[in-house]
């Protein structure tokens, strides 16, 4: 399995290690008033898709980026790649 | 001449004459032989036993598919069972044996098997071995072992040497027959880089094994021709003796080559190398396997494949008899019958079961259109056979030929499904092909010479060009149509005896049709219930004959019967290929700390950690158990000083205007007040607030800190806080860089530390208790301007130090304080002396953080700051991980001091069932503390802190240990940590 | 005068062997420092770096020299390079840099964190097959391209430093692993 990397081309996913469900950008406010309800959605309830799923990939033998790879999981096809960084300021953790 | 079967022609070097072994008979053979041909030639038919029913079995083939031909190749150590004759290059001294008999092979006591086959058919195992139950173990399976299985072991280690490999490619080609040549012949001379592999050792594919012309010449000649053009282009990689095994994600397929199989001795080189073929585009080119007819006998030594026949006639100039038959449903077998008659074999009749006129006229043959074979007669090999007529004509050898199946195997390994063609009967590519996959020639359904060179070559020319090269599009090589009609036939229903589907596992016509009486309707159950299709060969030569059968019984279409799923490898891996270079000592990579060599020259025992090699400890001259060793090195060091080598703990730069803010967020407890020169305990959770880690974390400068962690989680802590520098708070400036493999430090321990460092540390830096108290850091001058760290942190409990040094000083550093410390008769420690002291002081370590360790087990909840954001704060408030009577981390005594403690024991009230639902908790960490003189130990149990003074029983059923422990403070010495700040 | 004194030791004790048309050999005496930009200074990063050492920033995956120190530049990271670099005081080599790029960067010495390995030589890319997965043909790792990969589960940087020359640098405590590896490699491949 290969993973195009957006600064360095495909790479051999051996490179890499996986965490899971892109939405782990998310983490909730800590003094939100149902702070504890939205850590617990946070850390347990996870999307499983057959089809597009967004997953966080960390290129650990490589430049150390951690990557959102878009991928099916019905046929392992990658769809896009994206600088983890890129997306979390996207989102609004610029702090 | 080698062997009275051999002919005229072929393409043999006959000038090298090869000397062989089989079952000790010597023979011999030429280069270009396989050990099939070779065995052929000198008049060997019977070569092995069948699996189930030990009947006598010969070649049946001329390629990988083969089914009987399994052979043990070469001896001791070298023996590699089930091997394939026919694809077993023939080498001087090459020993081979056949297999799965009792007694001898033409006299196999098991051939008794035979006479009892009715009641050996499908399903036989589920049914007979039901009953009575205690029969299994003890009777049945022993007995089953010793009759199962075909080739032998050697039971001895493999002597050979495997290696692994990756290549890449534009464009990878799978076959060099006609359609792969013309492929990587078009692909290469566009530029582009071309892989082109063959499982043969001759490239050409069909085109050696037939008269056909390519460009007016022989098809052999222009193969040949090909190959050389295609080795002196830079940029194709030729991969000769090289199966395609599986078509992995993304373009990536794995390819076996066979180094040196076809010699007699490596020369120390890897014998085979598993390939990983990193590809943009793939053209499989795998041509196709022909299928037999099922008839009654049809399983008979000198019953082959017509195509096998004319194979070893005119690649191998092997006659597979002297008086041959055909038995076809189709066009491309009576090429064999031509073949035969041009290379002066006796043809005795072509028997063709369509109603049509003949094909052509077979000099000296009867033509018998409409014709069955109904039985064969011939007790170790084909004398004869009989029509459904009941006619008899005497022959040696039968060519059969039902048809050729594409091997669309590769095609249908990301989930593709082959579908059913009526015009060739056969099952070709489906869709869902592997990304970047086209398929072209035979594998394709393109049978023909013509069609096969015209597709090969388009499928690259469209494949590179998709990649920005252009290939010249009309450059084709041409060749002429053959006639290839077929006609469906799978088995004759006038059989006469057994007829035989799957020769490899000894499945009959009649077992699919009990099976599917016995409802097993799908393929895939067929499958398992008859073993059809299974081992060496996975049914390359049967499995479409049995779907056709099913097909029947069920009154379905083939195609709505369909195919039992194909996955890689395509023929048979050894494991040894799979592991590579990763045996013994070389299962994975050694770690070896700064003092290594010193400590091995001291006699060291080391322990393996990780991948880490440490010392655990340092026998001494008459030590003789290793507790001495280690009593000796905690006393010593406790008493006075000891040494040891901590450089595996994984350390982290970390650096940056906002890096104690970083820190804030990674640590349970604060950090961002912590001063420039001190040192802090740090206590990591994971974001469902379970302890994971801990260390310490030195502050260098306003926007400097270096991390310690423990050794296991080095690699996962820093991915973690990478995860938590990048997408959780990007707005940071924090940067992290390992310098784990920087630094060699060493923890200085005990009550002459100070003093030993004092001889070590340039007198410049003042080490006084008031000037670098517990807990300070700063940067040294070490043995007159090495500089380095210093830390005043300990794991022991004592007066300590830990010392850096870049790693090129760790050696010289172990030996100089050593030297140093001779006066106070300093005493270097290992892992096991580590151990020991941190569970006297009640340290949590790996046996205690298990996944499951809240902060409040380990006495830590007040550490978790609720003042800051940090990962896992919100989620370690969750009520269960909080309860009063929760278990909490103690030390325990036993109460008679002579008994030794059980790690892993359960806790139980005295007088309780051991039982679940008294579980009261468990012994994490034991030890023999030398200063207490009794043995200790650490473990987590229900509300310990109120049970102080209370006896409970350490429960081991394991070992039979049942010890009354009492429950103390985990500190078991020092508790106020006055010898640490001293 | 201190009364202890320590003797540097290099890693592979200066390992050098030739089989057949491959050489290999560790490399000694370079100092490797690494610099992280900090978070909206790429501007004044990049100015220190052509101030300090002659140089401009790398790509992420490429090198360039520097005009000082013989030095040369690899882009590690999108925020972090390597300094490859010559170094009479090897105990002084972040302090050089440090005083080279000012408050501009954030350095550490990795001179120790990674032994060595020059692989030289015609047969070079047909030994690496054996064990670097990565495409080392001309057209997709040109001279002065560098990657960190992973071979026979050790960490590795590849700098290619000449037509037939790389300089593979691995984890200091596992180099004699990473030297066997890719001595088994070269033998398997040699002749």
């Amino acid at each position: 399995m290969l993973i195009d990397h957006p600064l360095l081309g495909p790479r051999d996913a051996q490179e890499f290690v996986i965490l899971g469900d892109a939405s782990l950008i998310d983490r909730p406010d800590w003094q939100a008033g149902d702070a504890a309800q939205r850590f617990h959605d946070y850390q347990h309830l996870r999307d499983n898709p057959a089809g597009e799923h967004r997953e966080l990939w960390f290129h650990e033998q490589g430049d150390r980026s951690w990557l959102v790879v878009t991928r099916n999981t019905l046929t392992h096809e990658v769809v896009k790649v994206e600088l983890a960084r890129d997306v979390a300021i996207a989102r609004g953790r610029d702090r | 001449m080698s062997g009275p079967f051999r002919l005229d022609g072929g393409a043999l070097d006959r000038s090298r004459i090869l000397s062989f072994r089989f079952d000790g008979r010597k023979m011999i053979g030429h280069l270009g032989d396989t050990l099939a041909s070779a065995l052929l030639a000198n008049g060997v038919r019977l070569v092995g036993r069948s699996f189930k029913y030990h009947r006598p079995r010969g070649v049946f083939t001329a390629g990988s598919e083969e089914p009987n031909a399994l052979v043990e190749l070469r001896s001791g150590a070298h023996r590699e069972p089930n091997t394939r004759a026919t694809v077993a290059e023939l080498f001087d001294g090459l020993e081979a044996f056949s297999q799965n008999y009792r007694g001898s092979l033409r006299h196999d006591l098991l051939a008794a098997n035979d006479l009892i086959a009715p009641f050996l058919s499908a399903g036989f195992y589920y049914k007979t071995f039901m009953w009575p139950k205690s029969f299994w173990e003890k009777v049945y399976e022993p007995a089953i072992r010793a009759s199962a299985g075909l080739g032998r072991l050697s039971g001895d280690a493999d002597p050979d040497s495997y290696d692994k490999g990756f290549l890449h490619c534009d464009l990878l080609v799978i076959g060099a027959g006609p359609a792969g040549l013309a492929a990587a012949l078009a692909a290469g001379r566009s530029g582009a880089r071309v892989v082109l592999a063959d499982e043969d050792f001759v490239m050409g594919g069909r085109l050696n094994a037939e008269t056909h012309e390519v460009n007016g010449r022989s098809g052999a000649d222009w193969a040949a021709d090909a190959v050389r053009e295609l080795a002196s282009m830079d940029r194709v990689r030729l991969l000769l003796r090289t199966t395609v095994i599986g078509a992995y994600d993304h373009g990536v397929y794995g390819a076996l080559e066979r180094r040196t199989d076809h010699l007699a001795e490596s020369g120390g080189k890897p014998r085979q190398i598993l390939w990983r073929i990193y590809s943009r585009r793939a053209i499989l080119a795998a041509g196709a396997t022909e299928r037999p007819i099922a008839f009654g006998g049809n399983d008979r030594p000198g019953v082959m494949l017509a195509g096998a026949v004319r194979a070893y006639a005119n690649r191998f100039a092997v006659g597979a008899g002297r008086r041959i038959g055909l038995f076809v449903n189709n066009d491309d077998g009576w090429r064999t019958a031509a073949d035969l008659a041009d290379t002066g074999v006796d043809v005795a009749a072509v028997i063709d079961i369509r109603d049509r006129a003949p094909l052509a006229d077979v000099p000296g043959a009867r033509i018998l259109m409409g014709g069955k074979v109904a039985a064969t007669w011939g007790r170790r090999g084909l004398k004869g056979i009989e029509l459904a007529t009941g006619e008899r004509i005497a022959l040696d050898g039968l060519a059969v030929s039902g048809g050729w199946n594409p091997n669309v195997h590769l095609t249908c390994h990301h989930g593709g499904k082959p579908v059913w063609r009526e015009d060739i009967a056969a099952f070709v590519p489906g869709g869902n092909l592997p990304a970047g996959m086209t398929v072209a020639g035979a594998a394709n359904g393109n049978f023909t010479t013509a069609v096969a060179l015209d597709d090969g070559h388009g499928a690259a020319v469209a494949a590179v060009g998709e990649l920005g090269y252009s290939a010249d599009a009309g450059d084709s090589p041409r060749a002429s149509d053959e006639a290839t009609e077929v006609s469906a036939f799978w088995h004759v229903r006038e059989s006469r005896g057994r007829a035989w589907l799957d020769q490899q596992n000894d499945v009959t016509v009649k077992d699919v049709v009990q099976a599917h009486r016995e409802g097993f309707r799908s393929v895939e159950h067929l499958k398992r219930y008859t073993t059809l299709g299974m081992a060496t060969d996975q049914g390359k030569t049967a499995n479409v004959g049995a779907l056709a059968i099913m097909a029947e019984q069920t009154g379905r279409t083939i195609a709505e019967t369909g195919t039992t799923v194909f996955r890689p490898p395509y023929t048979p891996v050894p494991i040894a290929a799979f592991a590579g270079r990763s045996r013994g000592g070389e299962f994975r990579p050694t770690r070896l700390t700064p003092s290594h060599d010193w400590a091995a020259e001291r006699g060291a025992v080391f322990v393996e950690a990780g991948m880490w090699l440490r010392a655990q400890w340092f026998p001494r001259t008459g030590e003789t158990h290793w507790r001495q060793s280690v009593d000796r090195e905690v006393l010593q060091t406790r008493g006075s000083v000891g040494i040891c080598d901590v450089t595996t703990l994984g350390k982290i730069d970390i650096q940056g205007r906002d890096a104690a803010e970083f820190l804030n967020k990674v640590y349970a407890n604060g950090f961002a007040k912590l001063a420039v020169g001190k040192v802090r305990y740090g206590l990591m959770l994971r974001e469902d607030g379970i302890c994971y880690d801990d260390g310490t974390t030195a502050r260098l400068g306003e926007t400097h800190f270096v991390m310690t962690t423990t050794t296991a989680n080095a690699v996962l802590v820093f991915r973690n806080m990478e995860f938590a520098r990048q997408c959780l708070w990007p707005g940071l400036d924090v940067h992290l860089i390992s310098a784990t493999e920087q630094w060699a430090q060493f923890a200085v321990a005990g009550p002459n530390s100070r003093a030993l460092l004092r001889k070590i540390v340039d007198p410049e830096f003042d080490l006084s208790n008031e000037a670098f108290p517990f807990m300070a850091c700063g940067m040294v001058n070490v043995c007159g301007g090495t500089p380095g760290r210093l830390f005043r942190i300990s794991f022991s409990g004592e007066l300590a130090y830990e010392i850096a040094l870049p790693a090129r000083y760790g050696e010289a550093l172990m030996a100089a304080l050593m030297a140093a410390g001779e006066e106070f008769d300093a005493v270097a420690y290992g892992t096991e002396a580590l151990g020991v002291m941190r569970v006297e002081k009640g340290h949590a370590a790996g046996p205690e953080l298990i996944g499951q360790t809240t902060a409040r087990m380990l006495g830590m909840q007040r550490m978790v700051s609720k003042k800051k954001d940090c990962i896992g704060n919100i989620l370690s408030e969750r009520p269960g991980m909080n309860r009063e009577d929760g278990l909490e981390l103690m030390g325990f005594r036993p109460l008679d001091r002579s008994q030794d403690l059980p790690s892993g024991a359960h806790f139980l009230a005295t007088g309780a069932e051991p039982a679940t639902e008294n579980d009261e908790g468990w012994m994490t960490s034991v030890a023999w503390s030398p200063e207490l003189g009794h043995a200790i130990g650490l473990g987590f149990i229900r509300n310990g802190h109120a049970r102080i003074g209370e006896t409970v029983r350490a429960w081991d059923g394991v070992r039979g240990r049942d010890v009354p422990v009492e429950i103390v403070s985990a500190h078991f010495l020092d508790p106020e940590g006055e010898r640490l700040r001293g | 005068m201190a009364e202890f004194a320590l003797a540097p030791r290099s890693t592979l004790g200066g390992y050098a062997e030739t089989f057949g048309s491959v050489t290999l050999a560790e490399v000694t005496g370079l100092a490797l420092v690494s610099a992280a930009v900090p978070n909206g200074g790429d501007d004044a990063f990049a100015a220190a770096l052509a101030e300090g050492l002659g140089a401009a920033r790398p790509a992420t995956g490429d090198s360039v020299a520097g005009d000082r120190y013989g030095a040369r530049l690899l882009g590690m990271q999108p925020d972090q390079i390597f300094i490859l670099f010559e170094e009479p005081d090897p105990n002084r080599a972040a302090e050089t840099v440090a005083d080279a790029l000012g408050p501009d960067a954030y350095v550490t010495d990795q001179s120790d964190s990674w032994a060595m390995l020059r692989i030289a030589g015609a047969g070079v890319r047909a030994a690496l097959e054996r064990i670097c997965m990565l495409d080392l043909d001309d057209a997709a790792f040109p001279e002065g391209r560098v990657a960190r990969t992973v071979m026979e589960h050790l960490a590795v940087i590849v700098l290619r430093d000449g037509a037939d020359s790389f300089l593979l640098m691995s984890p200091r405590s596992s180099a004699r692993s990473f030297l066997h590896a890719v001595a088994v490699s070269v033998e398997n491949t040699a002749g």
